[in-house]
């Protein structure tokens, strides 16, 4: 690890940011919330300054910055989105957060979680709403992925980076240079951001309210300015706009642009999609027969069934209505999808499902070796044979997500909630999800927890949003071992 | 006809010993101690290199009627090619031994050159095994007239209701004749007081619907139900084996291969087969893996000694029927001889299979049966020939009229049946009675 390198990069990547806060802090004037703007204008102050400052100092020792090694490139996107919640908490701070629910909140936001720690929704202008909305859009393809887009010179060295934050085992391109491949995702994002701003416009949202919605949307994010998530609007025709948007921002990117570049192979050969909507398709109709079953009207059941099964697999985690009240076997049937996730290449957080299909292949294949030990049994994907490496890396990856939830699941219920809440809390931020059960509820919110707890799962979602591995690889001491401050 | 034959190989020898008889023969090649070979045959060996205009010009290329590349380097054979078509050569054919060639010739790409038809020894060997393999319990299996005339050779079974029996009490079903017998090492054309007995390997002749009851008189090898197919060796035959009988209904195929690199490609390309890394001549591995109870064993090691070893094993352990490739022409006797069924060499299926395009004319050479011991003709019945019953011909012996091909009609005929001016006949005769055949049938005006 060459730390003038990390920081020097990383400090570009604040000064980056810090035109974010502008945009926030424009509505906040709209609106005449004067304190929220002056919050606004001193985080991204701080920001520009704090980038600076971090270019200034790393630039002489950085020598070379093309050329990025892997544990440098980790360390800066690690550092990054770090850094990047911490100055997002500056407004919440400035306009009476405790820090400790700030960061809560500012890492909700960028990781697309969803989880809020707000009790009362009225204490914030429309400019926290916003900027709330804003974090979870930038999160939700990734900031490093915009950086990239628009930043010629981090074409070459943002490989290591873009691939360090992306969400999935696979690092495919969609075009030759990286920074095109960055755009197209991006227009791509945006394109699907405007049509569902205009679709909820149509059915009778207010342009703010369409425009936050949309931004947590398409980020599988989760915040909401309504207090009563999606469900305080009660309208069905939003409930399924919604749905279909979430059903978009859980799919690979990269397939539905080759999909509107009018490949449809890429739709049909898609394994990953198809196990995605198979899951997706199961999971409606057992909510449904449940919801049924237990007494809610056939159209409501599909509605809301549809919504949630959505909303949780793809770690959005709004609420068409209360979940909390359902039977528990209808709860069930979400909390097996926390552990699910979206695709590969897709805003959505939670392992994959692409992680999911490639477990099961190769628990299957280990069967069949125990037949025939001198078999040889690649295990593929869309007809391909899928690495060994990359199989490990799965293991690994699958292994240390549910080791990080079991040791928040323990540190939250032990410090006193119960054993659900405590569970649910921890997968629902791990997995970037937002709301859980019981006293984490959809109606309900992280305030109440013991401050550990809040940092225990604000980390939570670090972790999970950049994949486990990019951050537990910093607990070895070797990195830090081999530190130094420059290349020479 | 006018052939040329560039490359004085193998291939090229065994082109020139069956097409010389007939035809004007030209072999074309830059060793001169090759020549010595080609004294005994009845052919015009020319000396130097066929990429060279002047040396095909020797050969009268521009009378020529087709030219067949087979030396060993698909280069030369693709100039030798194009060149015999830029002089006039109205066809030209020929040999590869990479795939890629194969594939390019597929894609058009070699049709420029004004290549007809590209062969891979390779990928004839594997088709016709495969062929042999979808045809339960046969030892061999060729199909004429678009698959509505087919052949089969099977062994009698101990319990085959055929066995001990007169071929005339046999009760075939219509549509079917049995056309040769091979018994130890004569193989003869049975008649109607000839008796079967068991282990003898009879070829048949038929509709696709009549062999099939055919097979259930002769083996006990169940109709329909999925093969086990172990294929030891994933070279190219093995591979291309194996990909076409993979995901089918017809078979569950296991491949056995010894180099782990080459084994991780092969399971790459197949989706349902086992492939399983280890040597074929293994005995433990083939027990812990059960291939005893595979119904075909298909060994296409390019190693002919290993692959009898294989076979042998493989036999010992109770497969049923076994394949073999066989790279030694001297050895195709003998592997049959120690008991493997059907011993097959790449060479043989690709001239095979050469022979009978090239041919024109009114006889044609359909396929070469028992290692060329029998042959199947097609013969156009000349116009103005007048009509008469197959019972009142006395054709050659060692010849049997197979099929009679009308339109789009096919017959298996019986003594009854009458031949016509305008029918193909497909006859069967043995090597010895094969000239004496082509000269009944063309001269028998009316």
């Amino acid at each position: 690890m060459r730390l003038a390198v990390v920081i020097h990069i990383t400090g570009t990547m604040v000064r980056l940011f810090a035109p974010a806060l502008i945009a926030p802090a424009a509505v906040a004037a709209l609106y005449r919330e004067w304190r929220d703007l002056i919050g606004f204008l001193v985080a991204f102050l701080a920001t520009a300054a704090l980038g600076a400052v971090m270019r200034r100092a790393g630039g002489p020792g950085a020598g070379d910055v093309e050329q990025i090694r892997r544990i440098d490139g980790m360390a800066i996107v690690a550092a990054t989105w770090l850094l990047i919640a911490h100055l997002g908490a500056i407004p919440f701070v400035w306009a009476g957060m405790g820090f400790v629910d700030a960061l809560f909140e500012a890492m909700s936001g960028f990781t697309t979680t969803g989880a809020t720690v707000l009790r009362d929704f009225t204490a914030l202008g429309r400019g926290m709403f916003f900027w709330r909305a804003l974090t979870q859009w930038l999160g939700g393809l990734g900031v490093i992925a915009l950086f990239v887009a628009v930043l010629p010179r981090l074409a070459i060295a943002g490989r290591e980076l873009f691939f360090a934050e992306a969400a999935g085992p696979t690092d495919e391109k969609l075009t030759p240079q990286l920074r095109q491949t960055a755009i197209a995702l991006w227009r791509l994002y945006i394109g699907l951001t405007v049509a569902e701003v205009l679709a909820l416009m149509a059915a009778g949202l207010s342009l703010f309210d369409a425009v936050c919605h949309a931004f947590t949307t398409l980020a599988a994010g989760g915040f909401s300015p309504h207090p009563l998530s999606i469900a305080g609007y009660n309208n069905a025709a939003v409930d399924w706009i919604v749905t279909v948007f979430m059903l978009a921002a859980g799919a690979n990117f990269a397939v539905q642009y080759r999909a509107l570049r009018g490949s449809r192979a890429a739709i049909a050969g898609d394994e990953e999609l198809r196990a995605y909507l198979g899951v997706v398709g199961v999971a409606v109709v057992a909510i449904v027969v449940v919801l049924y079953r237990d007494g809610m009207g056939a159209a409501e059941a599909l509605r809301h069934g549809a919504f949630q099964v959505v909303s949780i697999i793809t770690t959005t985690g709004y609420a068409s209505v209360d979940f909390q009240l359902w039977s528990d076997q209808a709860k069930m049937v979400l909390f097996l999808l926390m552990f699910i996730g979206g695709c590969a290449g897709s805003a959505a957080g939670g392992p994959k499902v692409v992680r999911h299909v490639l477990m099961a292949r190769l628990t299957l294949r280990e069967l069949r070796r125990t037949l025939h030990p001198r078999a040889v049994l690649p295990v593929k994907l869309g007809g391909r044979v899928v690495p060994e490496h990359t199989l490990r890396d799965v293991q690994v990856f699958v292994l240390f997500y549910l080791l990080t939830f079991a040791v928040g699941a323990a540190i939250v219920v032990t410090l006193g909630t119960d054993l659900m809440s405590g569970i649910t809390a921890s997968i629902a931020c791990l997995g970037n999800i937002g709301p859980g059960f019981n006293a984490v509820g959809p109606m309900a919110n992280f305030a109440d927890l013991h401050p550990i707890s809040k940092v225990v799962l604000t980390l939570e979602m670090w972790i999970g949003r950049l994949e486990v591995m990019t951050i537990l690889v910093f607990l070895r001491l070797e990195p830090w071992r081999s530190a130094r401050w420059s290349a020479v | 006809m006018r052939i040329i034959i560039v490359g004085g190989g193998e291939i090229g020898f065994a082109l020139s010993q069956t097409l010389s008889g007939e035809h004007e023969v030209f072999v074309v090649d830059h060793a001169a101690d090759v020549a010595a070979r080609f004294e005994a045959l009845d052919v015009q060996f020319v000396h130097g290199s066929a990429t060279s205009p002047e040396v095909l010009g020797q050969t009268g290329i521009r009378g020529a009627d087709v030219l067949v590349a087979c030396t060993g380097l698909d280069e030369v054979n693709i100039v030798a090619c194009a060149i015999a078509r830029q002089l006039g050569a109205p066809r030209a054919y020929c040999f590869v031994s990479r795939e890629e060639f194969l594939e390019l010739h597929d894609q058009q790409g070699l049709a420029q050159f004004g290549i007809d038809r590209v062969i891979w020894p390779e990928a004839e060997l594997a088709a016709d095994i495969e062929r042999i393999i979808r045809a339960p319990g046969a030892l061999d299996a060729e199909s004429f007239a678009e698959g509505a005339i087919q052949l089969v050779e099977y062994r009698l079974d101990a319990d085959a209701t055929l066995s001990g029996r007169r071929v005339a009490d046999l009760h075939l079903p219509h549509g079917s004749l049995i056309v040769a017998v091979r018994r130890g090492d004569s193989f003869f054309i049975p008649r109607g007081d000839s008796e079967l007995s068991v282990g003898d390997r009879i070829v048949a002749m038929g509709t696709p619907e009549a062999l099939r009851e055919v097979m259930r008189l002769t083996t006990s090898v169940a109709e329909g139900a999925r093969q086990r197919v172990t294929i030891i060796g994933g070279g190219d035959v093995g591979l291309r084996i194996a990909e076409r009988l993979d995901g089918g209904d017809a078979a569950d195929v296991t491949v056995i291969e010894r180099d782990p690199d080459r084994g991780e490609m092969i399971a790459g390309r197949l989706r349902r087969s086992l492939v399983l890394n280890g040597d074929g001549t293994d005995l433990a591995l083939l027990e812990s893996e059960d291939i005893g109870r595979s119904d075909v064993l298909v060994s296409v090691i390019d190693n002919d000694e290993r692959n009898l070893l294989a076979s042998l094993l493989g036999r010992q352990l109770g497969v049923r029927r076994i394949i073999t490739r066989v790279s030694k022409r001297a050895n195709l006797r003998l592997f049959e001889r120690v008991g493997i069924d059907v011993a097959i060499s790449a060479r043989a299926a690709a001239v095979a299979s050469v022979l009978h395009q090239i041919q024109g004319g009114t006889t044609r050479l359909l396929a070469l049966v028992e290692q060329g011991a029998g042959r199947i003709l097609e013969l156009d019945v000349p116009e103005g020939y007048a009509p008469r019953p197959l019972r009142e011909l006395a054709p050659p012996l060692n010849s049997i009229v197979g099929a009679i091909l009308r339109g789009r009609e096919a017959i298996v005929p019986r003594g009854a049946d009458r031949i016509e001016a305008g029918d193909r006949l497909i006859v069967f005769t043995t090597y010895e009675a094969a000239d004496r055949v082509r000269n009944y049938f063309t001269s028998m005006k009316a």
